[in-house]
């Protein structure tokens, strides 16, 4: 029974993470067809400024986590409307070029900036004490990233379903043409989802920096990671994105507790099932 | 469309003189770097067997490492436990690879686009799990080593400076352009890009799509499978990494820097690219990066047609027509199209 | 129709475009070919490492090890002025790493191999170490094997068995009974697991379970809950430097085994490199292993200065020390020959060398070539502002229980 706790808790706050980096990569895939394998640099960059904030210039983490998120959302937001959106139109191939080059100059300007070695975010008191919950002991932090995790995927939620800019996106991602013809601003609806994207890869950045060491090939590591996420869930999908993260992290978490030696097969064999069976993303028809 | 390629496809024979042709040169002007010389015609061979099933195919895929790794393993075992001669082990980690393809292909080949590319992945990296975990016979993280290499051919020992590695991979991969191209010449080659270029006409005509895809599949995997045994019987060992997702992505970048679909980009791609690795990261390893990222971006950004045709125009030359890159795909080109409409 | 010609145009001005740079490439490679201004009083060592990736620091430690140990000697070796190649492997790259040290053989003629961090690029090299008779050594790679692989590798670091062989026994002896080990799938930790389980055995104790952890592994928490789970007074550990160590080490503080009564057995994992990091929950954390910065000898005190005389916040850990003396072993190998490329000779030379390390009294053993030295138990412990290991213990000369079968 405390095994079933222990994977569920430790599977659920790793989900947490692959889903607030995912989220973002889904959205964009699934919105302008755009295959961003820079994604994973947006997290870096997220998790690097907010380290780099807390260690040099000395800010409380509680500063400069939303700091650190709105930059890379900043960053985002001007890389998507100054060069990413001339891509739109090439072809997958190319995109993808682009976007790995992209990420090379990212992870070596991350080496030159702070050097090879892990950066660290140092936690305030509050995330780093041992919260004792009976049956086992764990850092506060992985309670945090949960709840963050719940609270980023109910607000995207809300978004998508309540507000005007939820409904511009949904149309947007479900009939392009009409939703250009019936005068949505579309390049709007795009630019914002990808710095909203962004933003979110640089909070999972910052709040995976725990379970996903921050250093400079970090941009290309968990890549493989977000991809598979992404696409179990279903490109555009929010709910399939947490729902795949959730899935997966779980099974990845399962593997090390029961069958350590098998390595990552049984989280890729889980993934290829899940596609197999559902190749348009778990919550696709 | 199809049809004006086909008239302009090259015999099969330019390629690989192209390549002997090369390699000669290379031979006597870098006597001491032969080693770079075989890294590339291995390279070189796998970017030709990814450019098989991404150009001419139209599959984009980041799991041909598994089919390379196949051929290693497979070769390395087999001059391990069996018998030394690298040509029988050419044709194991050939054969390795080529099985390796028809079954995993006959599974994920009913998928297609992403779905197919993720599954592609997870192929692979099964692949590398297993290895990992057979550490008693592929011996893990530490490498499969330990085998010796029979003389080529009974009187070629493989020696210190690579000569006979080099001039062995290079035949290899001239015989593998030639290969290559009449494949691609062939009926089975013009019905596979023709499944490339609109699936649903070729269905309509008649033609088992899934099976000549699963063929050319297989005929690539076989292709990567002799790249991996040449780089298991020149480099003595084989590693994990041969099986890796880096190593996949890798392949795909070599293979769009040169340009998909036409062989030859397959070659050059991988040449420049080995060489931009070999000598920038000699100097600096992490400058090597923010180079090769440049070059990458720069290709992209700044096509090389746009400014073909600006010449053309102010050399008064008619000017070519808008440029339609990559797969002539329905429904996502549409939408973005349409998407593009208000700007 | 103008898709097609566009078609072609795009491929054929890319090759263009390609070919352009190639032409350029080849013309630098051809250049660098040509030996420039060859000085045959130098002498040439190439040093195998990664100077890029997560394993970076390696290279960096190697390249102040060596190059300080040259300084400290005057700047010349026997004589002879040295002349340092480095190459980069990037990380675990057998393939790569062959590429490299061929290239460094044939094309840089080196007279001698030095670094390796990783098993597998080692054994890589072990075959043209030993076609060459180049002489290799090794100062990192832990995996007791490969000293087997060529007669012409040195190895002036450690392994697994020679350092855990007596943590068993003292484990043993201080009333540790049952012990959980869990260590990282790859060589040198099934090494290390094979050492505990046989060595505590002999000693009457029993590991209850045996855990081993994918070498990807960033995530450490469900191994801490297992080894939690298992019962065991003690956890034997060992992980690669860097990250994985990091991660571990973390894992075990935040996740409260020291307060669950599991005490913490490990051997490189407090390396000098990696204490800074874990703060003050570090303090108490025991290991057995062959250097401490914190040795009190003058060899030790000699040592630590020459490395902050070129760079003051140099970090002094086990990998500078296996540069530092591996370059000594060089340069007894360079006297021995007069600086003549003859590797028969010098290894002959060097079997049986015996000096006055930073780490303590070491000697290269006739036999396996590899280093004999003192182990010790190591204790965390705050020094002013800073953690360093206290030698608690010494437990003598260990030779490399691995081989010895």
């Amino acid at each position: 029974m405390t095994l079933l706790l222990n994977i569920a808790l430790d599977g659920v706050a790793y989900g947490m993470v692959l889903f607030i980096i995912a989220v973002g990569m889904s959205v964009t895939l699934g919105l302008m067809r755009f295959v961003n394998l820079s994604h994973g640099a947006f997290a870096m960059c997220g998790g690097y400024a907010a380290a780099l904030m807390v260690r040099e210039a000395g800010f409380s983490f509680w500063l400069a986590l939303p700091l650190a998120v709105l930059a890379t959302g900043l960053a985002g937001a001007v890389i998507e409307a100054l060069v990413l959106r001339h891509l739109y139109r090439r072809s997958e191939l190319d995109q993808v070029l682009f976007t790995i080059g992209l990420s090379f100059v990212l992870i070596a300007s991350a080496n030159a900036l702070a050097g090879p070695q892990v950066q660290l975010i140092a936690l305030p008191p509050l995330l780093a004490q041992p919260v004792d919950l009976g049956w086992r002991t764990l850092p506060a932090q992985r309670l945090f990233v949960i709840a963050v995790g719940l609270a980023v995927a109910a607000a995207a939620a809300w978004t998508v379903a309540y507000t005007r800019f939820g409904v511009w996106l949904r149309a947007a991602v479900d009939h392009p043409d009409t939703a250009a013809t019936l005068g949505i601003p579309i390049r709007l609806v795009q630019c914002a989802s990808f710095a909203a994207g962004a933003a979110l890869a640089g909070l999972g950045g910052v709040l995976g920096a725990e379970l996903m060491p921050l250093e400079p090939y970090y941009a290309l590591k968990y890549l493989v990671l977000v991809l598979v996420v992404v696409a179990v869930g279903g490109m555009g999908s929010i709910s399939g994105s947490l729902l795949a993260a959730l899935a997966l992290g779980t099974v990845e978490t399962a593997s090390k507790y029961l069958l350590s030696g098998w390595g990552s097969l049984p989280f890729f064999l889980a993934m290829a099932l899940l596609l197999a069976w559902r190749p348009q993303g778990l919550l696709r028809r | 469309m199809s049809t004006a390629s086909t008239l302009t496809t090259p015999p099969a024979w330019r390629l690989p003189l192209l390549v002997l042709a090369a390699g000669a040169v290379s031979f006597f002007a870098l006597p001491d770097q032969l080693g770079l010389v075989t890294r590339i015609a291995i390279m070189a061979l796998l970017v030709l067997s990814l450019d098989l099933v991404v150009g001419i195919a139209g599959l984009a895929t980041l799991g041909q490492a598994a089919m390379f790794g196949a051929g290693a393993y497979g070769a390395g075992l087999f001059a391990l436990h069996l018998h030394g001669d690298p040509l029988l082990g050419l044709m194991v980690g050939c054969a390795a690879g080529a099985l390796l393809a028809f079954l995993t292909g006959a599974f994920v080949l009913r998928y297609q686009g992403f779905t197919f590319l993720m599954l592609t992945v997870a192929v692979s990296q099964i692949a590398a799990s297993l290895v990992q975990r057979g550490r008693d016979w592929t011996g893990g993280d530490d490498g499969l080593t330990g085998y010796t290499v029979a003389p080529l051919l009974g009187q070629f020992n493989f020696d210190l400076e690579g000569r006979t590695a080099a001039i062995y991979s290079v035949a290899v991969l001239a015989g593998a352009c030639w290969l290559a191209r009449r494949i691609v010449n062939s009926p089975f080659g013009l019905a596979v890009r023709g499944i490339h270029e609109n699936r649903a006409r070729m269905a309509a005509l008649g033609t088992p799509v899934f099976l000549r895809l699963l063929g050319m599949y297989t005929l690539a995997g076989g292709l990567a499978g002799a790249a991996g045994a040449l780089a298991a019987q020149t480099q003595g060992v084989v590693g994990l990494d041969s099986l890796s997702f880096g190593l996949s992505a890798e392949l795909l970048v070599m293979l769009v820097l040169g340009g998909a679909g036409r062989l030859h980009g397959a070659l050059i791609g991988a040449l420049v690219f080995t060489l931009l690795h070999h000598t920038a990261a000699s100097i600096n390893p992490y400058h090597w990066l923010f180079v090769v990222g440049g070059v990458l971006m720069a290709v992209v950004l700044v096509p090389p047609e746009k400014a073909w045709s600006w010449l053309r125009a102010r050399l008064g030359r008619p000017q070519a027509g808008r440029q339609v890159t990559g797969r002539p795909e329905a429904g996502p080109q549409d939408a973005e199209r349409a998407a593009e409409v208000p700007r | 129709m103008p898709q097609t010609r566009d078609l072609s145009l795009r491929t054929r001005r890319r090759a263009a475009f390609s070919t352009a740079g190639l032409c350029a490439l080849l013309l630098a490679a051809a250049f660098g070919a040509s030996p420039a201004l060859a000085q045959s009083a130098s002498i040439k060592v190439g040093i195998v490492a990664p100077f890029s990736g997560p394993f970076a620091h390696y290279g960096t430690l190697f390249r102040n090890g060596a190059e300080a140990y040259v300084a400290s000697q005057g700047g010349k070796l026997a004589g002879k002025t040295v002349e340092f190649i480095y190459r980069d492997t990037g990380g675990p790259n057998p393939g790569l790493t062959r590429t490299l040290v061929q290239e460094l053989i044939v094309k840089d003629k080196v007279d001698y191999l030095g670094g390796f961090v990783f098993t597998p690029n080692a054994l890589a090299a072990a075959p043209l170490a030993q076609q060459s008779q180049t002489p290799m050594v090794v100062f990192n790679a832990a995996t007791s094997a490969i000293t087997d692989r060529s007669e012409f590798i040195i190895r002036t670091s450690y392994t697994l068995w020679q350092v855990t062989v007596p943590l068993a026994q003292w484990a043993s002896k201080n009333g540790i009974k049952k012990v959980v080990t869990a260590v990282t799938d790859y060589g040198p930790g099934i090494d290390g697991e094979k050492a505990f389980k046989s060595e505590f055995a002999k000693q009457g104790g029993t590991v209850v379970e045996s855990i081993r952890m994918p070498i990807s592994t960033t995530d450490f928490a469900p191994f801490v809950q297992r080894i939690k789970a298992s019962g065991a007074q003690a956890v034997y550990t060992f992980l690669p430097g860097g990250p994985p160590n990091l991660g571990f080490v973390k894992a075990y503080n935040e996740n409260g085994l020291a307060k669950a009564g599991i005490r913490f057995l490990g051997t490189a994992e407090t390396d000098e490199y990696d204490l800074p990091k874990f703060g003050d929950a570090a303090v108490g954390l025991t290991t057995a292993f062959h250097y401490s910065a914190a040795h009190p000898s003058a060899a030790n005190q000699k040592f630590i200065a020459a490395l902050k005389a070129r760079d003051a916040n140099a970090v002094v850990n086990y990998a500078v020390v296996g540069a530092w003396d591996g370059m000594h072993v060089i340069h007894k190998m360079i006297e021995a020959t007069g600086g003549q490329r003859d590797g028969v000779k010098a290894i002959a030379a060097v079997r049986g060398l015996q000096w006055e390390s930073p780490r303590g009294p070491v000697r290269i053993d006739p036999k396996t070539r590899h280093i004999v030295q003192n182990v010790y138990l190591r204790q965390v412990q705050k020094r002013g502002n800073e953690l360093v290991n206290v030698e608690l213990q010494n437990f003598g000369p260990q030779i490399d229980w691995g081989l010895d079968k």
